[in-house]
């Protein structure tokens, strides 16, 4: 039978070297293919660390207590290089500047592949798809410092994807951007999604902005899971919320109204919605 | 202080300009680069430093970086002053003083102005060129890259540092010195962060997997290129027949 989860975490705990505490606890964990799942969190409840173990870097750069498996398209993470993984699972980290190494955009695109000694024939469709895929073929010789903060979030996607994997994690990505330039650089993600089929992980404190598009919104406190379901189940009727994960406004409203007895004829996280459900209401008024 | 030093190292680092020269194959603009380094070195002739001087010039104002070149050449002359003053209290002549400070400046230029206008990228495909080991060039090319990025970071620090009431300027040279230490402490914090992150980014983008990496390009010689490679280094020979 075909396997229908792309990541899963089986009884996963770690304790970095450094700490007395376990980071992650007991984590299990199921995420689909081509799902799209929001990871939130407080500062220091270990999403990154999470992140960290699906692509390898946890435990084979990070030594620490590890127990529990954590399996990647098919790979257990524990038995594989961070090189195996790295086909499988492309990591897009919070600070663009610390993963562009290269000084054209086109060169850092291929970095990857040419560390697989990939062909040069290759390399150049490849570079061709990815600046169009992204809509970026102007920064194609640009240098690193000639970018904006937006640009170079697009330039970091863009090295990721040349390397055609499966998973993406994105790690706090519109964190150094502005609201306009982060809800483009979220619609490209959307994009991708539809275009590619990816399974998108990513960690994003400003929900707002990705819990329309996301199929699961998990909840981390304290190294645990406390939520783990469809977003619009969670804002709603979640009684573990936690108000350091950022609850959007509108799903704020949303439960005030709701509590205040305003029928709604369906579950509100975006203003989108929102802007809707008040029209209907009004038309049928 | 740092303003001006700031000011200085912009003498040293590559911008893109539209320009003959920039588009030659780096391994020609490293040639001339050769050739100037060397007659420099060879010739003893005031008057002939003063020709290799013209050269650089010409070949900055073709390139259009003569005002960053002109950077590096005041750099040069604090350092060329010492070493005049130096010379002469050491008891040689004016003229031989002279000249070898003059020879120093014409030294630092041709090197920088192949830095000036060949791109850390070309840079990169002229040392693989060499054959040097992968890690050697890559660990070049980052150091490279990173230099804008630490520049920042350090004018950040200072201004943040200078908020809370640090006087960098202030008091004799070994306590301007000692100045430098809240600047110095949370920059290598803050470096040492990023190098973490940055072998967390090489690894997950393959970094060793293969001990030859391929390359996106290859150096190839143009036209132009093959035309400017005789024509350099037949004006080197005439130098150095004229130098000897």
């Amino acid at each position: 039978m075909k396997e229908k989860s792309i990541i899963k975490f089986e009884n996963f705990s770690f304790r970095y070297d450094s700490a007395n505490e376990f980071i992650l606890k007991n984590i299990n964990l199921e995420i689909n293919k081509n799902e799209l799942v929001i990871l939130a969190g407080p500062t220091g409840c270990g999403k990154s660390t999470l992140l960290r173990s699906i692509i390898g870097l946890i435990p084979h750069m990070h030594g620490g207590e590890y127990k529990g498996r954590v399996i990647v398209d098919q790979l257990v993470v524990n038995d594989v290089k961070i090189t195996d993984l790295a086909k499988k699972a492309g990591f897009v980290f919070q600070n663009p500047e610390n993963q562009i190494f290269m000084f054209s955009i086109e060169r850092d695109i291929v970095f990857g592949l040419e560390n697989l000694g990939t062909s040069r024939t290759i390399m150049k469709e490849r570079v061709d798809s990815i600046l169009s895929l992204l809509k970026i073929e102007h920064l194609a010789t640009k240098a690193p410092h000639e970018l904006s903060d937006g640009e170079k979030q697009k330039a970091a996607l863009a090295g990721i994807l040349a390397m055609q994997p499966k998973i993406l994690i994105l790690d706090e990505p519109t964190s150094l951007l502005d609201p306009k330039t982060a809800i483009d650089f979220i619609n490209i993600v959307n994009d991708l999604r539809k275009k590619i089929g990816m399974t998108i992980v990513i960690v994003e404190h400003r929900l707002d902005l990705v819990v329309g598009i996301a199929d699961k919104l998990i909840i981390l406190s304290n190294g645990k899971i406390i939520e783990n379901n469809n977003p619009k189940q969670v804002l709603h009727y979640s009684n573990q919320l936690i108000p350091e994960i950022g609850i959007p406004v509108i799903s704020r409203l949303y439960r005030n109204l709701a509590k205040s007895n305003y029928d709604f004829d369906n579950v509100i996280v975006t203003v989108k919605d929102m802007v809707k459900e008040m029209r209907r209401k009004k038309f049928n008024d | 202080m740092v303003v001006k030093m700031y000011w200085i190292s912009k003498g040293f680092i590559f911008t893109k300009v539209d320009s003959f020269v920039h588009k030659l194959d780096p391994r020609v603009k490293l040639l001339i680069s050769i050739q100037f380094f060397t007659l420099a070195l060879l010739v003893s002739d005031l008057i002939d430093l003063a020709i290799i001087f013209i050269g650089i010039i010409l070949l900055a104002s073709i390139s259009k970086i003569l005002s960053r070149l002109i950077r590096t050449m005041l750099f040069a002359l604090l350092f060329s002053g010492i070493i005049l003053g130096i010379n002469i209290i050491a008891g040689y002549s004016f003229i031989y003083s002279l000249q070898i400070a003059l020879r120093f400046v014409a030294i630092v230029c041709s090197t920088s102005i192949f830095f000036l206008i060949t791109s850390p990228d070309e840079l990169e495909y002229v040392l693989r060129w060499f054959r040097i080991p992968n890690d050697l060039v890559f660990a070049f090319v980052t150091a490279v890259r990173f230099v804008p990025i630490i520049l920042l970071d350090a004018l950040q620090i200072i201004d943040a540092q200078k908020s809370r009431g640090l006087e960098l300027e202030r008091g004799n040279p070994i306590t301007r010195i000692k100045n430098f230490v809240p600047i110095l402490v949370p920059l290598i914090v803050n470096e040492v962060i990023r190098s973490g992150e940055l072998a967390e980014a090489m690894e997950s983008r393959c970094y060793g997997v293969v001990k030859k990496p391929t390359v996106l390009y290859e150096l190839q010689l143009n036209i132009n290129d093959k035309l400017a490679i005789p024509f350099c280094t037949s004006i080197f020979i005439l130098g150095l027949l004229f130098s000897i």
